[in-house]
């Protein structure tokens, strides 16, 4: 009985060394997508660092004591779309305003603060909508103690117009780089199949069929894409973990680093790892065709 | 003229009208004396008409010095009420110049103020339209620049309404001001006008005071006047006495000539002589003795008189009766006595009757015992008054003595 030859893992087999070198350029290219692709899970595109540069301010009428304004702020911060809501009394208003305009102090003299209390309140950053700030304006205005709701509506529309802009632009670059990575692996593919060209004919010319090769090394290159992905989105998203922890500032970009263990998280990187699969299972397909005799 | 001047007048007039009456000049040396009496009696009658005028002139001397000095007085009470004013008006003058004094300030420092206002408002526009800020065109927080710019158009608002309020404090402390003024002026021009009147009060006060001086050196001079009459008046009348006593001598002489043996009648008995006429005596008409005969005090004047007869205060325009029997031997104006009537009763006897208005005898006629002889005159206050003398043998007698009159 003959023994028949395992047709897994047959490019390792004949040509391991360009195929280590393959492997640590596709985990390198994963770490960084998985890099992207936390960085942008997290902070939903631009979508954190509008957040954090909007704020709704609900200006209190003059008479309004501290502890009526701060009640108020907890209630607005039970909102849904509210990440926080913070009360400033006038004095803390009047010293905001002077750090802003230095030269007015001293020609207010002895005049008193003619400025009232305020309330900053923050959104959620994927529930910065029109809708949304709309709802949380329209119910600070029902109440008697707020005396004007500033909500950017004049130029809000246009900043959130912009921002998903530049949301779809990081994610058109991140897809980008899918692509580029899907074409590099077919010609990778394709260059390999064109050198293993001659150790295929002599398998077929013992009987082996060439649908079976083909779909072996598309089966092992999934495998190994899917494997690749996976560690590149770890490797990746530790990275991310460090690099907030040691620019902390960028999590108003990004967001925390707590939020990379978040299931959805998990699930999107999972996700992207069964994508990269799918990918590596079909540059090595559509290489193998390409490599075939009569084609170029 | 004063009651006791009138007095010594009247006695004078009797014994000059009796004089004349009773001794008629049966001899040349009769006719000396009744020459003597008549010189005598003119000069008595010019010193009772100066007299008579220093009384009238002395007595109008106090009714010029008694309503001077009241006149002095009411304006010495206007003065005083005039400075009282004046010293109200001047408290209110000070107290206006303190309001006006502290509301200049007040204008003045609000003015300052308006100038800091409205210049920090100024800058504070030029800040807030010129992007004078920090941080000033950061894209990156809208929210800020636009809370920043709400705030800053408060602020703005702030100023400009604090720069409205000091415009309108201002304006009031300017129109307080104005009315501040006004009430200085007119209380100013208020306050001349009431020293004014009290210069014009004053002056007249001065004026009052020497015309009071004036008046009361000439009631001094008319004072020491009218002593120095009195007291020609009394030497004239001892040069009459000296006459009448002449005149009884002979009198006396003719009648112990006529009626050796009879005894001199003494003027003691001369009551009992008026007794003892015809019918008796009766009063000459019902009233109350107001001047008694004899020596009295005059207070007026503050000098003791000698009054010859008597008053009797009666109704106006009374009648005057006869005393007693007899023939009428005088009747006319007297200066000092008015209209006198002597009536003649034989022995001596006379009753002078003076102050009438009207004769109802004339002279010459007999009249008798309640013959109704004159009337007195009108007055204004219901009351006249009648002379009434008794002489017997050339003296006076107290009438009451005489006659039942009412005292």
């Amino acid at each position: 009985m003959s023994e028949r030859p395992s047709l897994w893992w047959i490019d390792w087999r004949l040509s391991r060394g360009p195929l280590v070198r393959e492997t640590i350029g596709r985990f390198l290219f994963f770490c960084l997508l998985g890099f992207a692709l936390l960085s942008l899970l997290l902070s939903g595109g631009v979508s954190r660092i509008l957040a954090d540069r909007f704020a709704i301010t609900a200006v209190l009428r003059a008479e309004v004591p501290s502890a009526e304004g701060e009640g108020l702020a907890r209630k607005a911060a039970a909102l849904p779309p509210v990440r926080s809501a913070t009360y400033r009394d006038p004095e803390a208003a009047w010293k905001e305003f002077l750090r802003a305009y230095p030269g007015l102090d001293p020609l207010r003299g002895a005049g008193e603060n003619p400025l009232p209390g305020y309330i900053e309140i923050r959104i959620r950053p994927d529930r910065l909508t029109g809708e949304d700030v709309d709802f949380v304006a329209s119910a600070l205005r029902s109440v008697p103690l707020v005396e004007h709701v500033l909500a950017g509506e004049e130029w809000l529309p246009r900043l959130l117009r912009a921002g998903r802009l530049a949301s779809w632009a990081c994610w058109g670059i991140f897809g980008g780089f899918l692509a580029a990575f899907f074409l590099v692996g077919r010609l990778q593919e394709r260059a390999r199949a064109v050198a293993l060209a001659g150790d295929f004919a002599f398998l077929a010319e013992r009987g082996v069929p060439a649908g079976r090769l083909a779909f072996l090394r598309v089966a092992g290159a999934a495998i190994s894409g899917f494997l690749l992905a996976a560690a590149g989105t770890a490797a990746g998203g530790g990275a991310l973990f460090l690099f907030l922890r040691k620019f902390p500032f960028l999590e108003g970009g990004i967001g925390p680093p707590s939020d990379l263990l978040l299931p959805r998280t998990v699930a999107a990187a999972a996700l992207f790892s069964c994508g990269a699969a799918l990918l590596s299972a079909a540059a090595s397909l559509l290489g193998w065709r390409a490599a075939r005799p009569g084609r170029k | 003229m004063t009651r006791g001047t009138r007095r010594i007048l009247s006695v004078l007039l009797a014994a000059t009208v009796s004089l004349c009456i009773l001794f008629p000049p049966a001899a040349p040396a009769a006719r000396d004396v009744a020459a003597e009496l008549r010189k005598e009696r003119g000069r008595l009658l010019q010193m009772k008409e100066r007299e008579e005028k220093t009384v009238q002139e002395l007595t109008e001397a106090l009714r010029m010095e008694k309503r001077s000095k009241g006149r002095v007085g009411e304006l010495q009470e206007q003065l005083k009420r005039q400075r009282s004013l004046l010293s109200r008006i001047d408290r209110k003058v000070s107290a206006l110049n303190e309001r006006l004094e502290g509301t200049e300030k007040a204008v003045r420092k609000l003015e300052a103020a308006h100038g800091q206002a409205r210049t920090a408002l100024q800058r504070a526009e030029v800040a807030a339209f010129a992007g004078q800020r920090t941080g000033a065109g950061d894209p990156l927080h809208p929210s800020a620049r636009e809370r920043e710019r709400h705030f800053m158009r408060a602020y703005l608002a702030a100023d400009a309404e604090g720069v409205d309020r000091i415009t309108r404090a201002q304006e009031r402390k300017a129109e307080e001001l104005s009315g501040l003024e006004r009430q200085v002026a007119v209380t100013e021009k208020k306050m001349a006008r009431e020293k004014k009147v009290g210069d014009t009060l004053l002056s007249r006060q001065e004026e009052e005071r020497r015309r009071l001086a004036d008046i009361e050196r000439e009631k001094k001079r008319k004072e020491k006047e009218l002593k120095s009459l009195r007291a020609k008046i009394v030497r004239m009348e001892s040069v009459v006495s000296r006459v009448e006593r002449q005149v009884k001598e002979r009198e006396r002489r003719a009648k112990k000539w006529m009626a050796p043996g009879s005894a001199a009648r003494e003027p003691a008995e001369a009551p009992r002589r008026f007794a003892s006429l015809s019918g008796g005596l009766s009063a000459p008409l019902a009233g109350k003795v107001v001047t008694r005969f004899g020596r009295q005090h005059d207070t007026t004047f503050d000098v003791t008189i000698e009054n010859r007869g008597v008053e009797i205060e009666a109704p106006s325009g009374a009648s005057v009766k006869s005393v007693g029997q007899g023939e009428v031997a005088f009747a006319g104006a007297v200066s000092g006595f008015g209209n006198v009537l002597i009536v003649q009763h034989g022995g001596g006897l006379f009753s002078v009757y003076g102050r009438l208005e009207t004769f109802l005898v004339k002279q010459g006629e007999a009249v008798k015992k309640g013959t109704v002889v004159g009337r007195l005159p009108g007055s204004p206050s219901g009351k006249s008054v009648l002379y009434l003398e008794l002489r017997a043998g050339g003296t006076a007698i107290d009438p009451t003595s005489a006659i039942p009159l009412d005292s």
